[in-house]
């Protein structure tokens, strides 16, 4: 009995101490979004985005997706493919970049709490992102992917 | 310029709330079941069998149970996992940082997909990362 005593008590204190953390940051970053500072951090990016070939409507699903999770850069992307926003290699350079770092705020947070440091926990993922999404624009001829791709499939 | 309002503190304060309760929901049972596969000697176990390839990023066997919870489940159940063993701060490191370019495939690559980037081509990228940069810390680290 005690054995699943310690293992709830250890439980309870991990998720006591992040949403310390977590709740007053989801405050702070609902404040940052209703002011569009999503788009100034987008705009602000512009440059970096361009040499791994994003536009700055391409780049948008990135920054959603680097600050509140994969989920949501995906629904932008989608939305940005109906509209005609974001091409096809846009977006599987963003599909690249954001399969690696995504969520960076929330995944760090859960990390730094039990002791890693920060700069470990974000630097390595953002600068892999970046290589690789480098290397994908690339190698990826311009309209390679505008017949056959799967964005326009999914609904 | 900066505008502030009881909506976007109320959202706010509650997208964290949920937050908190999805972790919960995992945290807490994946330590739960780590300490009774401890004191059931299973742990040791999986530690025996797992100890060599761990080696390799510097980690001890143990710390199998915390990547395998991380890939195929989340990020979550990995800390749970971490919670419930006793792992040097620097094995945790490596997992964590092993962890932040591959976690929670069952969920994430069918997203990915959705997207319009393959499943295997972002699943052999994420692990590739993954891998190299465990190996790297394992080495580097102290």
């Amino acid at each position: 009995m005690s054995v699943l005593w310690d293992g709830l008590l250890q439980g309870v204190k991990g998720v006591w101490t992040i949403a310390l953390i977590v709740i007053p940051l989801m405050v702070v970053l609902e404040i940052a979004q209703s002011n569009g500072w999503l788009h100034k951090l987008n705009h602000f990016m512009a440059k970096p985005f361009k040499v791994i070939g994003l536009s700055e409507d391409g780049a948008f699903p990135l920054v959603v997706a680097v600050v509140f999770g994969i989920t949501y850069g995906s629904g932008v992307i989608l939305s940005h493919a109906r509209t005609g926003k974001v091409t096809p290699k846009e977006a599987r350079v963003v599909g690249t970049f954001m399969a690696i770092a995504h969520a960076l705020i929330e995944d760090t947070i859960i990390f730094w709490v039990l002791g890693v440091p920060l700069l470990l926990l974000l630097l390595p993922r953002i600068v892999l992102a970046y290589v690789m999404a480098y290397i994908v624009h690339r190698i990826t001829p311009e309209d390679s992917l505008a017949q056959g791709n799967n964005l326009d499939a999914v609904d | 310029m900066l505008e502030v309002n009881k909506k976007m503190l109320w959202r706010g304060t509650k997208t964290g709330l949920q937050t908190t309760w999805e972790l919960a929901k995992v945290v807490v049972p994946t330590a739960v079941v780590v300490a009774v596969f401890r004191a059931s000697g299973l742990l040791d176990v999986i530690t025996a069998f797992f100890a060599p390839y761990m080696g390799f990023f510097g980690l001890s066997g143990e710390a199998a149970i915390v990547l395998f919870s991380g890939y195929f489940i989340n990020l979550y159940a990995a800390a749970g996992s971490i919670m419930a063993l006793n792992l040097s701060i620097s094995e945790i490191t490596i997992c964590a940082v092993m962890l932040g370019f591959c976690h929670s495939l069952l969920v994430e690559l069918p997203i990915s997909q959705k997207a319009g980037s393959p499943m295997g081509y972002i699943f052999i990228i994420r692990l590739a990362c993954s891998l190299a940069v465990g190996w790297l810390l394992g080495v580097v680290l102290p």
